[in-house]
């Protein structure tokens, strides 16, 4: 049995776009089914809220959603690209690609639950500001979502990145180091930004008139929090440019 | 594909700072975010306090990021050092 270069680069692709859609649907689908529950217990004590509550858990649903639309893109960006010209280095590539986007998208889907969640019980409390916390939603889970971002960047590119015809074991390393270090760094500020999003949420809707300090604290803790994700991305950046 | 001893070492040298960085990231990211959302839900109950609050929030947050900021030193070793 002999493996051709072309086979390499199949096997890769395959493994690769499975990894990267199959692992982001964990991430969205958590976070949107924790939005669906809360919206859920909300309308159980105020029915007549339905409107409202049905709204902002779609909105928040759709945020939480991107990371697992990001996940399906880049496995089927993977899945069709052609394979002629590929080096044996252009498989271990996608299959990095797919662990980037794939492990990156899991915290950022969770995390942009947790606002969409406790905006739908929010407005349970306080429906005369359902406006001013759908919007602060929406600002905190899409911060959330900013590392399943820098996820989506490594793995485009490492997918279109042309690669040496030689695979030297330092550089099939390096590639799947940069997929590792993106992807699993990822997951800690998705979840965190999430969380600090989800706590703003329910704290101005008990006491509204905290709103604009409130978003200004949040902002500031999700800022911090994304640090370690920055770090990720310049160490996936070193690692992928180095081959 | 040739694997002589250093360029083995090398190769597991890049794959140690994956990973370093990788795993170093979750703690401090998920743990800068549990005191961001703590800080909010106290300045939710005292907003009059909310310049205390964030000044304790960002330095708690600048102690819990130590670890990230260790991760990524061994990460840089490993990849430039190495």
């Amino acid at each position: 049995m002999t493996i051709q270069i072309v086979d390499w680069v199949q096997t890769g692709a395959m493994i690769g776009g499975g990894l990267s859609v199959g692992l982001a649907a964990i991430g969205a689908a958590l976070g949107e089914g924790y939005t669906a529950g809360k919206a859920s217990a909300t309308l159980s004590y105020r029915p007549e809220l339905a409107a409202d509550v049905m709204k902002t858990m779609l909105i928040g649903q759709a945020v939480a959603e991107t990371a697992g639309i990001f996940g399906l893109v880049v496995s089927l960006l993977i899945l069709f690209s052609p394979t002629s010209g590929a080096t044996m280095l252009t498989g271990w590539a996608y299959l990095a690609a797919g662990l980037s986007m794939g492990l990156s998208a899991i915290g950022c889907g969770v995390g942009s639950g947790f606002p969409s969640a406790n905006a739908c019980e929010g407005i349970g409390r306080q429906p005369a500001i359902s406006g001013q916390l759908t919007t602060l939603m929406l600002i905190g889970s899409g911060v959330a979502q900013s590392t399943a971002i820098y996820g989506f960047l490594i793995a485009l590119l490492l997918v279109y990145k042309s690669f040496p015809d030689t695979a030297t074991v330092s550089a099939i390393c390096s590639l799947l180091a940069a997929g590792i270090a993106m992807g699993l760094g990822g997951i800690g500020p998705g979840l965190g930004e999430g969380y600090a999003a989800g706590k703003a949420i329910g704290a101005a809707a008990r006491n509204p008139e905290t709103l604009g300090v409130m978003t200004r604290t949040m902002l500031v803790g999700q800022a911090v929090s994304e640090s370690t994700g920055i770090y990720s991305l310049v160490v996936a950046l070193l690692l992928v440019l180095r081959v | 594909m040739d694997a002589t001893g250093g360029e083995f070492a090398k190769g597991m040298a890049m794959l140690g700072a994956g990973i370093a960085m990788g795993l170093g990231a979750i703690g401090p990211g998920i743990g800068e975010g549990f005191a961001a959302g703590k800080a909010c839900e106290a300045v939710g109950r005292r907003p009059e306090e909310a310049g205390l609050l964030t000044r304790t929030m960002l330095v708690g947050q600048a102690v819990s990021e130590s670890t990230g900021i260790y991760s990524l030193v061994v990460a840089l070793l490993l990849i430039f050092v190495v």
